[in-house]
């Protein structure tokens, strides 16, 4: 079996070989360390993107099988992105700038971490309409411009990508990415914005879901109807933390879940069963929308920080539900002995099925080079 | 009076801020806490009154249901919103020293860290229990935080990690902080963080969430 194979057939619930071995990406500091301790090079460190060339080549010299996140994405943001700008400047090196999502972030040096935002553009009707409404309409190249992981090499899907695609001849596993129904609305107007305008606005809110929604669904449906063949389909949201989600869970079920609905009956209608979905956090509460919606993978199940893990929700929702993620990553800081017993840990739960194990978020820059490459070593010994 | 000071609890509760807006639809073309608290000021209610007795009761009865998981951020947030509204009322009275906080709580998140989602909603929960926050942002010295400490006399302490390559830094502001003006009271949290760690770094106090937080106060 190969990679693809296996995983789709322990996601499936079949017999296979061994699980596959499998990771989240890094930390782009994790990358810069490890060139500098000399385990990648300088290159591999600066080029890195999710199931890239150099994502391949990380990937093997650290021993796992391949990046879980390795997707065909259709531009399913904002196009013509925001054009970023300084707007100030202070002695201290820190700069407020307007990002490509048209939100004024705070960029401060020797920090990490997501930049906080002071300001965002949206507001309302009137910067809808000016700024935002036209940036997420459907057109073609949305997706014929879009990049296609072919082999050993990265091509436009009009420029070879297609052709790669329609043959459906690979070994790895290869995605295609949905985009997200409310995390990008998050995005444009915070996390106050989008409460305020549901709340005060709300049939602009619904509006703007349905737009977005509308643009995720027709960049599928061009791919798809293309004859590109993918093996699972993939959103990503990021609205949850700690305590739970950052939406009600009424109001994310009535006006998203419904988006969520019509996309996941296309690309299922294209034989694609496997529907997973990044979000971290605490996700619970948003797992019945998902669930009821077509939405059957969890990933990357935050074990490190809230104690998320599969067990309880196969037990609540049955084999409907099947997860990647969900190993502590914290464990690559803490050397051998506590690899060990994280993959003890990980034993029950692979024995579920429809399971694999994958660090549950990127791999941060405390992780250590050799502890990682054990973990690997490991994993590969326990579970073949 | 107690009756108007329920009304103006429930606002807040509810996230109702003021006449004109359309939330909760339940409540509709009814008065908000903006009106509420005007009227209770008109009335000659007591300011502290119309502090403890409505807002923060409201704001406590959401915060309260939010650590339960029977709210969510949204509903925090449009009750801090209403709160807002009907505090704005109250502002010249604090100035005039004829309404009062219970105290004053320093918050930021420590230093290399920029993220600030839950640092807010503490700060915002208690601010509505009646506190006087000053926020200092994130990215935060131990040395800044022991500044505003020697502004604020008698102030409590709050520090947020996002990170577990930033929660390191925490330790670093509690011992400075105890070691410039002992006895100041520091609580801290955020998601990568323990109550063992909090008692490890010789923290006060440990918060999973902005109630938490509050009721450490309060104490």
């Amino acid at each position: 079996m190969n990679n693809r194979q296996r995983t789709l057939a322990v996601l499936n619930y079949e017999s296979y070989d061994r699980l596959p071995l499998v990771h989240f990406g890094f930390w782009n500091e994790t990358l810069d360390k490890w060139a500098e301790e000399g385990y990648i090079t300088a290159e591999e460190a600066k080029e890195w993107h999710d199931g890239g060339p150099m994502d391949v080549r990380i990937t093997e010299k650290l021993g796992f099988d391949f990046n879980y996140h390795s997707l065909f994405a259709a531009r399913t943001h904002l196009f013509p992105a925001f054009e970023p700008e300084t707007v100030a400047e202070f002695p201290d090196g820190t700069k407020h700038v307007l990002n490509n999502q048209g939100v004024i972030i705070v960029e401060k040096p020797n920090t990490t971490g997501i930049p906080p935002e002071i300001d965002h553009l949206l507001k309302g009707r009137k910067e809808w309409e000016e700024h935002y409404k036209h940036r997420l309409q459907y057109n073609d190249d949305r997706v014929l411009k879009a990049k296609v992981r072919a082999g050993d090499e990265v091509v436009p899907f009009n420029e070879g990508g297609l052709e790669f695609l329609q043959t459906g001849e690979r070994d790895y596993l290869y995605g295609i990415s949905c985009g997200s129904l409310f995390g990008t609305i998050r995005n444009m107007l915070g996390l106050t914005g989008s409460t305020y305008l549901f709340a005060e606005d709300p049939e602009l809110f619904d509006e703007i879901i349905d737009t977005v929604g509308t643009l995720c669904y027709r960049c599928v449906k061009t791919a798809l109807e293309s004859g590109a063949k993918f093996d699972f389909a993939h959103f990503w949201e990021d609205i949850c933390f700690k305590n739970g989600p950052l939406i009600s869970p009424i109001v994310f079920d009535e006006k998203v879940g419904p988006q969520y609905k019509r996309i996941t009956e296309l690309v299922n209608s294209h034989g694609i069963n496997i529907v997973s979905l990044d979000c971290d956090g605490m996700i619970d509460a948003l797992i019945p929308t998902w669930i009821n919606n077509g939405v059957n993978t969890m990933f990357p199940i935050e074990v490190g920080t809230w104690d998320a893990s599969i067990a309880p929700w196969r037990e609540q929702y049955g084999k409907d539900l099947r997860g990647v993620g969900g190993m502590n990553k914290t464990v690559f800081s803490k050397g051998l002995a506590a690899v060990d017993a994280e993959i003890e840990r990980l034993k029950p739960l692979v024995e579920l099925g429809g399971y694999i194990p994958c660090p549950d978020h990127r791999i941060a820059p405390d992780a250590e080079w050799d502890t990682v490459r054990y973990y690997c070593e490991k994993m590969h010994e326990v579970f073949g | 009076m107690e009756e108007l000071l329920e009304q103006l609890a429930v606002c807040v509760e509810r996230g109702k801020v003021n006449a004109a807006s359309p939330y909760p639809p339940d409540m509709k073309g009814e008065d908000g806490a903006d009106e509420l608290t005007k009227k209770a000021l008109d009335e000659g209610i007591a300011p502290d009154d119309v502090l403890a007795k409505g807002l923060v009761i409201g704001m406590g009865r959401v915060g309260q249901k939010f650590s339960e998981n029977k709210v969510f951020v949204p509903d925090l947030l449009m009750a801090a919103k209403a709160m807002s509204a009907g505090m704005a009322y109250l502002k010249p009275f604090f100035e005039a020293g004829e309404a009062h906080h219970k105290g004053v709580f320093i918050i930021g998140t420590v230093q290399g860290d920029l993220h600030d989602i839950g640092k807010n909603l503490v700060a915002m929960v208690v601010e509505g229990g009646g506190w006087k926050v000053v926020d200092l942002g994130v990215d935060v010295s131990p040395e800044k935080f022991v500044e505003a400490v020697s502004e604020n006399d008698g102030c409590v302490v709050g520090l947020s990690a996002l990170l577990t390559t930033t929660m390191v830094n925490m330790e670093k502001t509690v011992a400075l902080i105890k070691k410039s003006a002992p006895g100041t009271k520091v609580v801290v949290g955020g998601a990568p963080l323990t109550a063992e760690f909090a008692e490890k770094i010789g923290a006060d106090g440990y918060s999973a969430d902005p109630q938490g937080a509050l009721s450490f106060l309060d104490v």
